[in-house]
């Protein structure tokens, strides 16, 4: 495992879309004592720390990237997004999207990109959508004709055509999301950042959201940043991971390069005629459960190919399956074992103005 | 400009499409608003029963002082009804992190968190204003010029970019603490001294306010400058007060902006 923040592969195009260099944030947060006499007394005098939310970041997208941003909850995934997106501005380094830095705002800019955050709604909550979508296009001056036409093909392609004059406050979850994701391409952004679109959707919702991302992306060339922790978000949708832990990246490269890198295990499943006597398994492999006949096992990778072979000759197998280890557990592995950055979190004493 | 127009436009349209959707709320709300006017007026007519006239020879007596009452409610009215519902928003939205959302926008932040709602039930106390500024001005001695007619929308506009640019400032101030919940009370009592007339701020404890409340925080110029160019004759005093709130209000816009745009750019945005 190595803790590099590198840049990401290169362009297709030859020019990135984006590219960040030695990025950083820092946020003091004060702490709030319990009890009444610490309560009184922390309006003289407050401890705060110095949170480093991203630590010299460099990463480099190229046009038509779909790039997952991975890491466990405070990782720095929703700050970085935030810097790109031009929301807060960074401590240090720079950052480039679509030639712009963000952070200065240029209107130029922030036409040509979108943010979807999966737990805020930025449609009008007593309106219907249409009103929305009407002051969307009045704010990014998307002509008439043009504006017609992306909505109905958005809409379409979202099945939600029948939603758009229904109060956005009546919706479910999964209905608003598609509508956001609407709002959010009807000015044909070139890049769209996206914050956990899919929290808290069912299964159905989720996987309309995925074929229609990747319908948009294919079909528009969108350059798209996800952040997500769902690992189905991440196999429908990211040819690449950048993973994150403790402000910094922990890996960045093609999905299946984590399951590469990270796994030394293949996941054997075998349906033997009858149950297995105890003990007669562990030879091949590390039983991680016997359920009668069903048998799972856990085999080195490098030993499989000698393994599997023995495996079908000594025992009657009636059927069997070599799969990884699951994405999760590679990944939940991944955020334990990152190593905790030295001590910088320094707590100072300050006195409240 | 015709874009931020059109834009306003469909901002209003849909806070009208909004309160026409809750009728009953919006009814609730025109009640409640005329009722306070209301009993703001009673009191000032029981006031005149004991007296002729607010101050001695300061000229507000009872026909100018309701020119001055109506000035002053046409002025809160466009206030309340284009930017304070905006503004008491913000707090939420500096909390929540739902301010995000207007920074990614190619759109003037500060139009957008100052004007994205408007309550048009508080036009209603502005319509009666209008008809009260009617009938003060009609049974007064003196009849306002020409040049005061037009002077008068000129200098109603002053009032209002000032008490916005107050407004501006306390919404700044909630983008670097985070939260400022008292924004409306600091903003009602601050504005309670531009609700009457800048002679009663006399003697030792009047006078620093007035001076305060003219130079520091032109509050005394909001209603009094429009109230007094309708209501008395256009002395030499009255035009100082025209440049005065003329350049009070350039001021106040400028500033108010400085200090939204400084305040912006320390936004710290909430969790996700």
């Amino acid at each position: 495992m190595h803790n590099s923040n590198r840049g990401g592969p290169v362009d297709p195009d030859g020019a990135a879309v984006i590219s960040v260099d030695s990025l950083a944030k820092e946020y003091r947060v004060y702490d709030k004592p319990e009890g009444l006499l610490a309560s009184v007394t922390g309006l003289f005098h407050r401890t705060s720390r110095l949170v480093e939310a991203l630590r010299g970041v460099n990463l480099s997208v190229g046009k038509g990237e779909f790039v997952a941003l991975l890491g466990p909850n405070g990782a720095g995934k929703t700050t970085f997004l935030k810097l790109l997106s031009g929301i807060i501005t960074p401590s240090r380094g720079t950052a480039h999207v679509l030639g712009h830095v963000p952070w200065e705002r240029d209107d130029d800019f922030r036409r040509r990109f979108a943010l979807v955050m999966g737990q805020r709604n930025q449609l009008w909550w007593d309106l219907p959508a249409a009103e929305s979508f009407r002051l969307h296009k009045e704010i990014y001056r998307i002509d008439s004709a043009r504006f017609e036409r992306t909505r109905d093909e958005l809409v379409d392609l979202l099945d939600v055509r029948r939603l758009m004059l229904q109060p956005v406050r009546e919706l479910s979850l999964g209905e608003r999301m598609k509508l956001e994701l609407v709002a959010a391409l009807l000015h044909e952004p070139e890049v769209l950042f996206l914050d956990e679109p899919t929290i808290g959707l069912d299964v159905v919702a989720q996987h309309t959201i995925h074929n229609f991302l990747k319908t948009v992306q294919a079909e528009r060339r969108v350059t798209v940043v996800l952040t997500t922790h769902y690992m189905k978000d991440v196999a429908a949708l990211c040819e690449r991971v950048v993973v994150i832990t403790h402000g910094s990246i922990l890996h960045d490269g093609p999905l299946e390069e984590i399951v590469d890198r990270f796994t030394t295990h293949k996941i054997v499943t075998l349906d033997l005629d009858a149950t297995p006597a105890p003990g007669q398994m562990e030879r091949f492999g590390f039983p991680c459960e016997i359920r009668g006949p069903r048998v799972t096992l856990r085999i080195d990778r490098t030993r499989i190919a000698d393994v599997l072979p023995e495996i079908l000759r000594s025992e009657s197998v009636r059927d069997f399956s070599v799969e990884d280890v699951p994405l999760e557990e590679i990944v939940a592995e991944l955020f334990r074992a990152a190593p905790v950055p030295s001590v910088s979190h320094a707590s100072v004493v300050e006195a409240t103005a | 400009m015709n874009r931020y127009l059109s834009i306003l436009a469909t901002f209003a349209r849909a806070c009208l499409v909004r309160d026409m959707t809750f009728r009953a709320n919006f009814l609730l709300e025109c009640v409640t608003s005329l009722g306070w006017m209301s009993m703001n007026l009673a009191f000032y007519l029981l006031i005149f029963t004991f007296t002729s006239e607010i101050g001695k020879n300061t000229g507000w007596s009872k026909e100018p002082f309701f020119a001055f009452v109506a000035t002053g409610l046409i002025i809160n009215s466009i206030v309340q009804a284009l930017f304070m519902p905006s503004a008491e928003e913000l707090t939420e939205m500096v909390r929540t992190g739902g301010l995000d959302a207007v920074l990614v926008q190619p759109l003037d932040a500060q139009f957008m968190l100052s004007m994205h709602r408007v309550d048009f039930s508080s036009f209603a106390n502005g319509l009666v204003g209008v008809g009260l500024l009617g009938w003060a001005v009609s049974r007064m001695d003196y009849q306002p010029s020409p040049v005061a007619w037009l002077l008068y929308p000129l200098l109603i506009l002053c009032g209002v970019a000032i008490l916005y640019s107050l407004i501006i400032m306390l919404a700044a101030a909630t983008i670097l603490l985070g939260r400022n919940q008292s924004l409306y009370d600091f903003w009602f009592y601050l504005t309670n001294f531009s609700r009457y007339p800048a002679e009663i701020y006399s003697g030792p404890w009047g006078g620093p306010i007035r001076m305060l409340c003219t130079f520091v925080i032109p509050i005394l110029l909001v209603v009094n400058v429009p109230a007094r160019v309708i209501a008395m004759p256009l002395s030499g005093e009255a035009w100082g007060l025209v440049a005065a709130a003329l350049i009070a209000a350039t001021a106040s816009l400028l500033i108010s902006r400085l200090v939204f745009q400084a305040a912006l750019a320390k936004y710290r945005s909430a969790s996700s």
